[in-house]
């Protein structure tokens, strides 16, 4: 951008190249990002919040207040992200560089784990596993006769489980995007020295795919962190606190200080180890591997170990897929949990006003709420998918293209930020700095603007890491060609490189779609009743114990966020006419 | 004309371009010779405007476009300037003639045209038949031609090239190197080419920058470099063969005693042109013993070379003695060496 804006008058260039452009980006990251937050953090710095620093970290209530949650917190978020490379990352191998039978169709299993709402496998966990120990009904297989310990129904056990089984095809997507990067000749040369498969693995191809395993990581290690319903849903009955719940507590209380305060040191903790994770990959040399000349797949033959393997890949996609969505299904269609296949009613999706059944309450194609809210849940995730597929490219363009300089570190870091975030926290800061009307603006809360700015804002780490990809995919060369025919930052942008990236730009408005169709924690206090939202009218029947609306409601997000990713496959494949042969 | 002043180029610590002068007239083919490493990509790509000199100048038709003292460029595309990358960067998402097309679009060319203009430059490269192809269905050298048509479309008035030869086998290398050079006269352009290989440098080039650790080594014609090398650095790296070096240690080595000028103040080289170099079985006047290693023909003469330890000798000679590999062959050395260099590489005679 700054190359243009001075040729356009003939004037040369007398900034460093990229400046401008890297202004830009950090003024827009600052108010979307930086502004919300340190707002929060002002909050804190009144007299009722500096009281509230000393009850929170050497007050009577220290230990429960925080030291407790924050152990719980990292204990989830290391085991998340280990937990979530180790699986993604064996099939992702699988997918694209083996010939394991079906890989296709494993490839596109991994990747629907993260469709399901986090508060969804939550419910399904508790569906199949719930035990008597708080009383109510029990789960299928209690139901079954089966006796379940409270360690398997309650706790960090299942949370670990809930939340691996919904972030590890995070891990998958963007490792299995590098794996199908490394190019067959170093697979081949390594062959040609005599390194046998696992000295292939291990000697070249994890290393090229480091980086973006260190991401993978970084990723589902934040998002662990910060989730928010698992915990709560499966932890909170037994008294398992996390950073999360224990902030969303001290909100709904009244206690804001002290939420804020937690927020506050929860941001700090888990920025020391995304820092950490960012540096690993930042001090690397890019592995550039899309040249002007086309590359091929090379499979690894698995041999008499092909199909054990496959078993074991299906077994995971199957449980982190189809188990969960059938006991939502099922649910959502059988009056008793312990009896899930029994019974089945249509009430609870089509049904009319029954005195005898969930309080006269009507099936959900009857509720209002529920039309409208698929409007504009829908509506949101489409205007977000383009804001922040956008603001994600220009970004990690930002950041990718002008490596060197002070601001570009300044630009990831302030990218990265909202993954420390819990969602709550700031849908919180969103209404801390736009409730009021600010100068000249009106205020903006109760919009439907709102949801838009504050949904693009918390999503620009998985915008911005899509990007990113996608970018460091296209080697610097093409890119390089087109600047020198005189073509602008915002020609070669349109013309070169997002139709080279297309297959990653869609993924990732795709990803950016999905997590807000299905995002429950951001805009849980953004939404009102102007806007509702069907994750929030999902969660409103669950609370109120009407389990199978909560579930039929699930299964429609479910429904959409499955067909949006099918669409975009298709469109893929017909954009690329260049990658067929 | 190109005039290039004392260009400096520092990334971070390290220096890839210290002090480059030089200047070539409109229409020459310059060639930046130089093994791997020695800066000439880099002086490319501030040749092009796609990197920022961290000190001197480069001007082009005796206007400055790029000032490192004051930090300041002509943006690449305002210097008429074309650029043929090693990976060729064809856009894989467009056809042969989409490729060539794109910067005519970009340089708002009337499409009549540009039309006009793109069937021109595939004729001229011989390419007129893959216009509708996509850059990975087609070979690498359609692929080397696809990239020069692309460069010379908007017909720059200097073409650069990243070493673009250096993909293509040997046959095809050949073929390219006539195809450049009827290119570089068919444009009337300035041209200058990247290359770490002395044939094409010498083939090709009307001048020739031999470059080495981030410094010119030697400015000057072909057959200047090969005639009156510089340096001790040219004179091993230009010509074919390039010149023998020996090393004229302080105590004398005894393979050489009386062959060679003693060494007079501290080590030094001398150079002996593989022409100026007889072989034959046995030991005559002013020869040194050496294990036969290996021979080639060229052009109905032979180039043989021998070895003992790491003293290396090649001659060219017209009838080739009968020996095999391991025998014993005689190289008799002329009276006098054809250059003498001091231990920096220097020439002293």
């Amino acid at each position: 951008m700054a190359d243009r804006a001075f040729s356009l008058t003939g004037r040369r260039t007398t900034v460093a190249p990229g400046l401008i452009l890297k202004l830009v980006v950090l003024t827009v990251l600052g108010v979307l990002i930086f502004a919300p937050l340190a707002k929060t953090v002002l909050e804190t710095l009144t007299a009722d919040g500096i009281g509230a620093w000393g009850d929170v970290l050497y007050g009577r209530l220290a230990p429960n207040l925080f030291y407790r949650p924050l152990v719980n917190t990292l204990v989830i978020g290391v085991s998340v992200a280990v937990g979530t490379v180790l699986i993604g990352g064996f099939l992702a191998w699988l997918v694209v560089m083996t010939d394991i039978p079906f890989r296709r169709t494993i490839g596109v299993m991994a990747t629907l784990p993260f469709m399901i709402p986090s508060f969804a496998t939550a419910l399904a966990w508790g569906t199949l596993f719930r035990n008597g120990r708080l009383g109510g009904s029990v789960g299928f297989l209690e139901g079954l006769g089966v006796g379940i310990p409270d360690w398997l129904a309650w706790g960090m056990v299942p949370t670990l489980v809930v939340l691996i089984a919904h972030y590890y095809s995070l891990a998958f997507a963007v490792i299995a995007a590098a794996l199908a990067s490394v190019n067959s000749d170093l697979v081949e040369a390594a062959q040609l020295a005599g390194a046998k498969r696992r000295r292939v693995l291990f000697g070249i191809v994890l290393p090229v795919v480091l980086p973006a395993m260190v991401a993978g990581a970084s990723l589902t290690f934040a998002g662990g962190v910060s989730n928010f319903a698992t915990p709560a849903l499966l932890g909170l009955p037994v008294r398992m606190q996390t950073l999360a719940t224990r902030l969303f507590g001290m909100i709904e209380t009244g206690q804001v200080e002290r939420g804020y305060v937690i927020a506050v040191l929860l941001i700090a903790v888990s920025a020391l180890f995304l820092w950490l994770g960012n540096r690993l990959i930042a001090g690397r040399r890019s592995f550039a591997t899309i040249t002007g000349k086309g590359g091929r797949a090379k499979r690894f033959t698995l041999g008499a170990s092909r199909w054990p393997l496959f078993a074991v890949a299906l077994l995971i996609c199957l449980a982190t897929t189809v188990v969960p969505i059938i006991a939502l299904v099922a649910s959502s269609l059988a009056p008793s949990s312990a009896r899930l296949f029994s019974n089945w009613t249509l009430h609870y999706w089509a049904g009319a006003p029954d005195p005898a059944i969930a309080q006269g309450q009507a099936g959900i194609i009857h509720n209002a709420d529920f039309i409208s809210a698929t409007g504009t849940t829908i509506g949101l995730g489409l205007v977000v998918a383009v804001t922040g597929s956008l603001l994600g490219l220009l970004v990690a363009y930002a950041i990718a293209r002008y490596r060197r300089g002070p601001l570009t570190a300044t630009i990831a870091q302030v990218s990265f930020v909202p993954l420390l975030v819990p969602g709550i926290a700031f849908g919180a800061a969103y209404i801390a700095l736009f409730g009021a009307p600010i100068g000249p603006f009106p205020a903006l809360y109760g919009t439907f603007l709102l949801l838009v700015i504050a949904a693009t804002a918390y999503l620009v780490p998985f915008s911005v890491q899509s990007g990113q990809a996608v970018i460091r995919q296209v080697s610097g060369d093409l890119e390089e060609s087109a600047r020198l025919t005189g073509a602008g930052f915002l020609r070669r942008m349109a013309e070169i490189t997002v139709p080279l990236a297309i297959r990653g730009l869609m993924a990732g408005a795709i990803l950016i779609f999905v997590k807000i169709v299905r995002d429950l924690s951001l805009v849980v206090l953004l939404f009102t009743p102007v806007t509702p939202l069907l994750s929030v009218v999902a969660y409103r029947y669950a609370s109120e114990g009407f389990m199978q609306f909560a579930h039929a409601i699930t299964v429609v997000i479910l429904a959409i966020s499955i067909a949006a990713t099918l669409l975009a496959n298709r469109l893929q494949a017909r954009s690329q006419p260049w990658m067929q042969s | 004309m190109i005039e290039v002043s004392d260009i400096h180029k520092r990334f971070d610590d390290v220096s890839a371009v210290a002090g480059v002068s030089f200047k070539v007239p409109s229409g020459a083919f310059l060639v930046l010779l130089g093994p791997s490493g020695c800066g000439k990509s880099t002086m490319l790509r501030m040749l092009a405007g796609l990197e920022m000199p961290t000190g001197g100048t480069i001007a082009f038709d005796g206007k400055v476009v790029s000032d490192g003292d004051r930090g300041w460029m002509t943006d690449p595309a305002l210097r008429n300037v074309g650029l043929v990358f090693q990976s060729y960067a064809l856009w894989p998402h467009k056809t042969v003639a989409g490729n060539v097309e794109w910067p005519l679009k970009v340089a708002n060319w009337p499409k009549a045209e540009r039309k006009a203009r793109v069937g021109e430059v595939l004729k001229l490269l011989a390419i007129g038949n893959l216009a509708d192809r996509y850059p990975n269905e087609i070979s690498g050298g359609q692929q080397q031609r696809v990239a020069i048509a692309r460069m010379i479309g908007p017909r720059p008035g200097i073409l650069l090239f990243d070493e673009p030869l250096s993909n293509l086998d040997a046959k095809l290398r050949v073929e390219m190197r006539t195809e450049l050079l009827r290119v570089h006269r068919a444009t009337g352009a300035t041209s200058v080419y990247v290359t770490h290989d002395q044939v094409e440098a010498m083939t090709m080039a009307s001048h020739v920058a031999v470059m080495d650790n981030g410094r010119v080594e030697q400015f000057g014609p072909p057959g200047m470099l090969v005639s009156q090398p510089a340096t001790a650095f040219v004179a091993s790296f230009v010509g074919t063969p390039p010149g023998n070096l020996l090393r004229l240690d302080a105590p004398a080595d005894q393979r050489l005693a009386g062959l060679v000028p003693a060494a007079e103040g501290g080590p030094a080289l001398a150079m002996y042109r593989a022409e100026d170099i007889a072989v034959s079985t046995e030991p005559t006047k002013h020869s040194v013993a050496l294990e036969f290693a290996e021979m080639s023909p060229i052009a109905g003469r032979a180039m043989i070379t021998g070895v003992n330890g790491d003293l290396r000798l090649t001659a060219v000679v017209d009838r080739p003695p009968p020996v095999r590999p391991g025998e014993r062959i005689f190289f008799q050395l002329p009276e006098k060496p054809a250059a003498m260099f001091d231990a920096d590489g220097a020439r002293i005679a």
